[in-house]
């Protein structure tokens, strides 16, 4: 149905507008129209071919519909054909003009060829005009009950379009109940399956509603139904297997041996030339033993050999979606593919996304046996001539450096990465033996000898020279020249583009104060004037701080920038493990390669099969932009909870009290009252959280503290319902339907963040302020909320989806109301509520 | 659940849109698409699953043209991709080779497979001879045969038999004068030799591939004289996995042309038919090559039609690269390819050279990586060997013919 506007839209200026074109056709197809001449299907399929050919460069070419369905009085199949896939383009946008086809569409359904007679229903039924269906029923009927299989099995397919169409004609025929019949009766498989396709679809749609489809969707995973269905596997095409195979994990086995016996005649499958189907069963068979320990592991081994046959057989699609699947069992039974290490070997015209994911395999199988030839291995590509890839491996090595005990021999080979001159090789490998250090501080002798000679002016990356200014100042004390390194440094303060280097470098140079004080003081000043006088508020304000500390005492100065040291004993990991379990149920989806559970990207209405409206399949980008945003905000919050990356570690550690510098600046008063509250925390450890009035005040500064009260002298407009009322089906039609209001992003007191320790706490808050809670959950610090209030004696509502991270101190907030216009007002009154929470 | 197929050619223009559901796909998502291609780089190295803001995209590409499918809900990944796959497979296979101006002069063909392998979103049959019965293909001699009989319709008159018979891929009863049945054996050989010289990987991979013409239902046995030696095997489905399993015997039903009847793998081979050794030593600015090539262990069978490929890397200026065998060519993208054919009897093969590094540059970092192509013809270098084929019912005169083919897969020499 593509409309005008579009499909002009999607026109580049090169190509013909078509104007003249399209009417030049019009007349010609006129002229051919009522002829009879020998011949003239010729002419017309070469017309209809360049009509068609217009439509799929995108040429609106729907002017021509009458002239197409007076031109399709033919016996001609291939004319049909095109004329068919003319109509169901068009038939959208031209309802009235649809009606023409109507005719002749049905008189084809009942053409003594089955073949015509299938697709005519076909193209009958992909109309899609809502007007229209009752012209579908009767062919329909008549389909299903065909002697032949072939139109049976477009019938099928076509009960469920005229389910999208009209769900209620569809249920008024009667159709569904005839599937059934088909479904358990039809000898032709392909039948039996695009029965069961459509029916899941329907009586998951229906369910809501009707007890019966609700029951019958029960039924589809009982025990005799998926028996039916598993004893005839193999006469199944592929696709339908997959179909049954994912069925067949919603099944859940009464006892042990049944299990077993599914996994037996499922074996087989394991052994199907289609990857599809292989997965799909590869799914059931971990679904089903997820209670057996031993079992599960015995799973492990049976489906390792064909799924590495998948990674190395396939096209590199295929690899990829394989290894996505593999990775995350890997983390799960590391041990099971330890031995197959090489499989994971990259090869040298392999798509860099392929490669990049054996990288990860290898990190995540190295163990103590393989090691040694892993990181061979590796160390190879670090010489190869993709350079992103170069560096993940490398990147790879000091992964698995730090997950192993046995160090020596990759300490060795990252060090003559240093040295191989490749400024990219030696930028990852500074960061590498970095993280190193901080694991294994005992390298510390080795490392300094060789990071000692390379020269800064060769590392220009921020992320390498910060690792390496770290080093200058973390081990000044064993690095000859580490203060006059760090001088000419600082000298050249202005040409230092990242601010994080520049951060680093005032902490390196003051850590190197304090173990060579009379080397360092001429930079040290040098660096913090250059600091004070930085245009980055950040690099300003910690050499505002140091310089202040500094003033105050020196040797206090030394505890806080400058204190001994723990050596890391895990880096934080990327993804909880609740996350991975997640994903782990959502095996053999599109949530594996995102490496995220769908919750996370996909909108709730989307994660059904079957849910999603008419409307959400026209979205324009821009306008659906903002939904995956969301998602976006929701994997960054979680990023930031999990702390997640070895970055986030690294800046925490060297600039050692994070959280200390970034004490504001612009007013002297709150600079000085911040910092006497610093002293007296520093100068009676013991005693820091004495003073509630103390740390209430660091965290007003820090801005995570009141919002500002919003303005008392225009009370708000809007009245709230105390006693408002909503069931919880009807708040979810309404959040489908109604679009979003208003989305903003709140903070929460200090306070507020303390007492949210379960949602309950916050429900009866919000209850005091008229506000309503239909749904929540969630743990700390993620939860989850689905608020709602009444406006005072008007039948309008305010829906509300809110998400808070305590970590963060933020609400991610979501308001969709009845009456727009006052959804401001609304918003106001809800933020004003959430603020008060924590305050008695 | 597929929700739109595009066939993009190379420069991102759509050649064909096929909607596959009632939620039409708007075409922006195809110029979404294109620039979300052109902002990785490498126009087709990005990821085969991508999220859009609107949709999540499956991509497959193959000589250039992006097969690309749209879906808004959760399926399985494979199924998408290994569908996308198919309709490639099945193009080219109908079309002789897929190019922009082939889909675009047969792009009525290309709808009309789309409308039978896929039906309101979920796959129907990918089986190209089902769907060779269904659509004739766009060959010379249906070309031939319309303007002969004057009937240009490429469409068959009678329906598949196959579709209504529980043997998907076969044809209801074939007639042959001739019953014949060839088997050939065709094994890849996969290596990764180090820098050290070291083989570090080495397997074979390897397929069963049938071509048979025989009358009627015929009931065929294969089986090999040392089936342990396969690690891991996958079935056409025609295939009764039973006898397998309790006496590795191929026990089939046979669709009726050319088809896969199982792949296999060997993995852990010790060592390779041919030896490549690669000597680079740089100084100064320069790069002194040499390699060598050489029969390392002989089968009684001339190794035909060896190559050997590489990339120089990006920091040489200039490259003067002879050889005492064959020929030496460097094409304009760097890629060094040195053609030998048969390894002479009298002398080892041999490139030598000099290459120019970049005025900056003292020695070497980026090594190449030597890409090796062979032939060997009569031989399957994994050992796999069959023992015999029978035939339950045998008709009077049956031929049956075996051959074994082995060639050099991603077979890789580091220096």
């Amino acid at each position: 149905m593509a409309p005008p506007a579009q499909s002009q839209r999607s026109q580049s200026p090169s190509q013909p507008s078509g104007k003249s074109e399209v009417s030049d056709l019009k007349l010609q197809l006129r002229q051919l129209a009522g002829s009879r001449a020998p011949g003239v299907d010729d002419s017309k399929r070469e017309l209809f071919k360049k009509v068609i050919s217009y439509m799929t460069i995108g040429i609106d070419v729907s002017s021509l519909f009458g002239e197409m369905v007076m031109c399709s009085a033919t016996s001609d199949i291939v004319l049909k054909k095109m004329c068919y896939l003319y109509v169901g383009n068009y038939a959208k946008v031209n309802p009235d003009l649809a009606l023409l086809t109507i005719n002749f569409l049905q008189r084809d359904c009942h053409d003594e060829d089955p073949m015509i007679r299938g697709l005519a229903l076909r193209s009958l039924c992909s109309l899609r005009v809502a007007n229209l269906v009752e012209y579908l029923v009767g062919p329909l009927g008549s389909g299903l009950k065909d002697s032949n299989s072939y139109v049976r099995t477009v019938a099928v397919v076509g009960v469920l379009k005229l389910y999208h169409i009209s769900a209620s004609t569809c249920v008024d025929a009667d159709f569904p109940s005839t599937l059934k019949h088909l479904m358990l009766n039809d000898p032709d498989t392909q039948i039996v399956a695009n029965c069961l396709s459509a029916l899941e679809e329907i009586w998951s749609a229906e369910a809501s509603t009707s007890e019966e489809a609700a029951r019958e969707r029960e039924a589809l995973i009982s025990k005799p139904f998926i028996y039916y269905l598993l004893n005839r596997i193999k006469e199944f095409s592929e696709w339908a297997q997959c179909l049954v195979l994912e069925l067949v994990t919603k099944y859940v086995p009464s006892d042990s041996s049944e299990i077993f016996d599914i996994m037996n005649l499922l074996e087989d499958r394991l052994q199907h030339a289609n990857g599809a189907v292989v997965l799909a069963t590869v799914k059931v068979f971990l679904q089903l033993t997820l209670s057996m320990t031993d079992v599960h592991q015995q799973v492990y081994e049976r489906i390792k050999a064909p799924l590495l046959t998948l990674v190395s057989s396939g096209s590199p699609e295929q690899s990829y979606a394989v290894l996505s699947h593999l990775h995350l069992l890997v983390l799960r039974a590391p041990y099971v593919f330890s031995s197959d290490y090489k499989h994971f070997y990259c090869q040298y015209n392999e798509p860099s996304y392929v490669k990049r994911l054996k990288l990860e395999m290898l990190t995540a199988v190295a163990n103590e046996s393989n090691t040694y030839e892993i990181v061979t291995e590796l160390c190879e590509y670090a010489a190869n001539v993709d350079i992103p890839i170069a560096r993940e491996s490398i990147r790879a090595v000091g992964k698995i450096a730090l997950q192993q005990y046995d160090v020596n021999a990759i300490v060795d080979r990252l060090l003559q990465f240093l040295e191989m001159e490749k400024d990219y090789v030696t930028a990852e490998a500074l960061v590498l033996v970095k993280d190193l250090l901080r694991k294994y501080p005992q390298w510390s002798h080795d490392c300094i000898a060789v990071v000692g000679n390379i020269s800064s002016k060769n590392v220009q990356e921020p992320k390498a020279k910060a690792a390496l200014i770290w080093m200058l100042g973390e081990y000044s004390q064993d690095m000859q020249d580490a203060p006059y390194i760090l001088e000419s440094l600082v000298e050249n303060w202005d040409e230092e583009h990242s601010a994080e280097v520049r951060l680093h470098l005032l902490t390196a140079v003051m850590k190197c104060f304090f173990k060579r004080p009379p080397e360092t003081q001429s930079a040290l000043g040098a660096a913090l004037a250059a600091g004070i006088g930085d245009f980055h508020q950040d690099v300003h304000d910690r050499a505002l701080f140091y310089y202040r500390i500094l003033r105050y005492n020196v040797s206090v100065a030394e505890q806080v920038v400058n204190p001994p040291k723990q050596a890391v004993s895990v880096f934080a990991d990327t993804q909880s493990s609740e996350i991975k379990d997640r994903i782990f149920d959502e095996f053999n989806s599109l949530s594996v390669l995102y490496q995220k559970p769908s919750y996370m990207f996909t909108d709730k209405e989307h994660r059904g099969p079957l849910e999603f409206a008419d409307e959400l399949g026209n979205l324009s980008i821009g306008e659906a932009a903002h939904n995956v945003i969301s998602s976006q905000r929701v994997e960054e919050n979680d990023k930031d909870l999990l702390l997640t990356t070895a970055e986030k570690e690294e800046t925490r550690g060297s600039s050692n009290n994070g959280s200390v510098y970034a004490v504001p600046y612009d007013s002297s008063t709150s600079v000085f009252a911040s910092q006497t509250q610093i002293e007296s925390a520093i100068s009676n450890p013991t005693t820091a959280g004495h003073s509630q009035h103390a740390s209430f005040g660091i965290d007003d500064l820090l801005g995570l503290g009141m919002p500002a009260v919003p303005d008392v002298a225009s009370p708000p407009q809007l009245k709230l319902n105390t006693k408002a009322a909503l069931d919880p089906n009807a708040f979810q039609q309404k959040w489908r339907q109604l679009p979003v209001a208003l989305s903003q992003e709140l903070s929460l007191s200090p306070q507020g963040v303390a007492s949210l320790t379960v949602p309950q706490a916050l429900l009866r808050h919000m209850q005091s302020h008229s506000i309503h809670c239909i749904a929540s959950g969630g743990q700390s610090p993620n939860f989850k909320f689905f608020f709602f209030a009444q406006k005072y004696e008007e039948p309008s509502n305010y829906l509300v989806e809110c998400i808070i991270n305590t970590t963060s101190a933020k609400a991610q907030v979501k308001i969709k109301a009845d009456d727009q216009s006052t959804s401001q007002a609304f918003s106001s009154l809800f933020e004003l509520a959430l603020s008060k929470f924590g305050t008695p | 659940m597929l929700q739109c197929i595009f066939l993009l050619s190379d420069s991102g223009e759509v050649m064909l849109e096929k909607q596959l559901t009632g939620h039409r796909v708007d075409r922006s998502i195809c110029d979404w698409f294109w620039d979300h291609v052109i902002s990785q780089g490498d126009s087709f190295k990005s990821q085969p699953v991508i999220a859009s803001p609107t949709h999540y995209l499956f991509q497959v590409v193959r000589e250039g043209i992006t097969f690309l499918a749209c879906t808004q809900v959760e399926m399985p990944p494979l199924m998408g991709i290994e569908f996308l796959c198919r309709v490639s497979d099945v193009l080219s296979d109908y079309l002789g080779g897929l190019n922009e101006d082939v889909i675009k002069d047969n792009f009525v063909i290309v709808y009309e497979l789309l409308d039978e392998m896929i039906d309101n979103g979920f796959p129907l049959t990918t089986e190209p001879n089902i769907l060779r019965e269904m659509i004739a293909p766009p060959n010379i001699v249906s070309k031939v045969l319309s303007v002969v009989t004057g009937n240009s319709s490429n469409v068959s008159d009678t329906l598949p038999g196959a579709t209504g018979s529980c043997i998907p891929w076969r044809a209801a009863d074939p007639k042959y004068a001739n019953n014949e049945v060839y088997v050939d054996l065709v094994e890849e050989m996969d290596a990764v030799i180090n820098r050290d010289g070291v083989l570090v990987k080495c397997e074979v991979y390897g397929e069963v591939r049938v071509n048979s013409h025989l009358s009627g239902l015929p009931d065929l046995t294969l089986s090999f004289a040392n089936p342990s030696i396969l690690d891991d095997v996958r079935f056409h489905p025609c295939v009764r996995f039973r006898p397998w399993e309790s006496h590795q015997i191929l026990s089939f039903v046979p669709p009726d042309g050319e088809f896969k009847l199982m792949s296999y793998r060997v993995k852990k081979l010790k060592s390779t038919p041919i030896y490549v050794k690669p000597q680079l030593s740089s100084d100064a600015g320069k790069c002194r090559v040499n390699v060598l090539v050489g029969i390392r262990n002989d089968h009684g069978k001339t190794i035909d039609s060896i190559t050997l490929q590489f990339q120089l890397p990006p920091c040489i200026l200039s490259a003067d690269l002879t050889s005492n065998t064959g020929t030496v060519n460097i094409l304009g993208n760097k890629t060094c390819s040195w053609s030998i054919g048969r390894i002479p009897k009298d002398k080892t093969p041999s490139l030598s050279g000099t290459l120019v590094l970049e005025s900056e540059l003292e020695r070497l970092h980026v090594f190449p990586t030597f890409r090796v192509g062979f032939k060997i013809m009569g031989v399957a270098l994994s050992g796999l060997q069959i023992d015999k084929l029978d035939l339950k019912t045998a008709p009077s005169r049956l031929y049956k013919g075996f051959r074994a083919l082995t060639r050099a897969g991603e077979f890789e020499v580091r220096s």
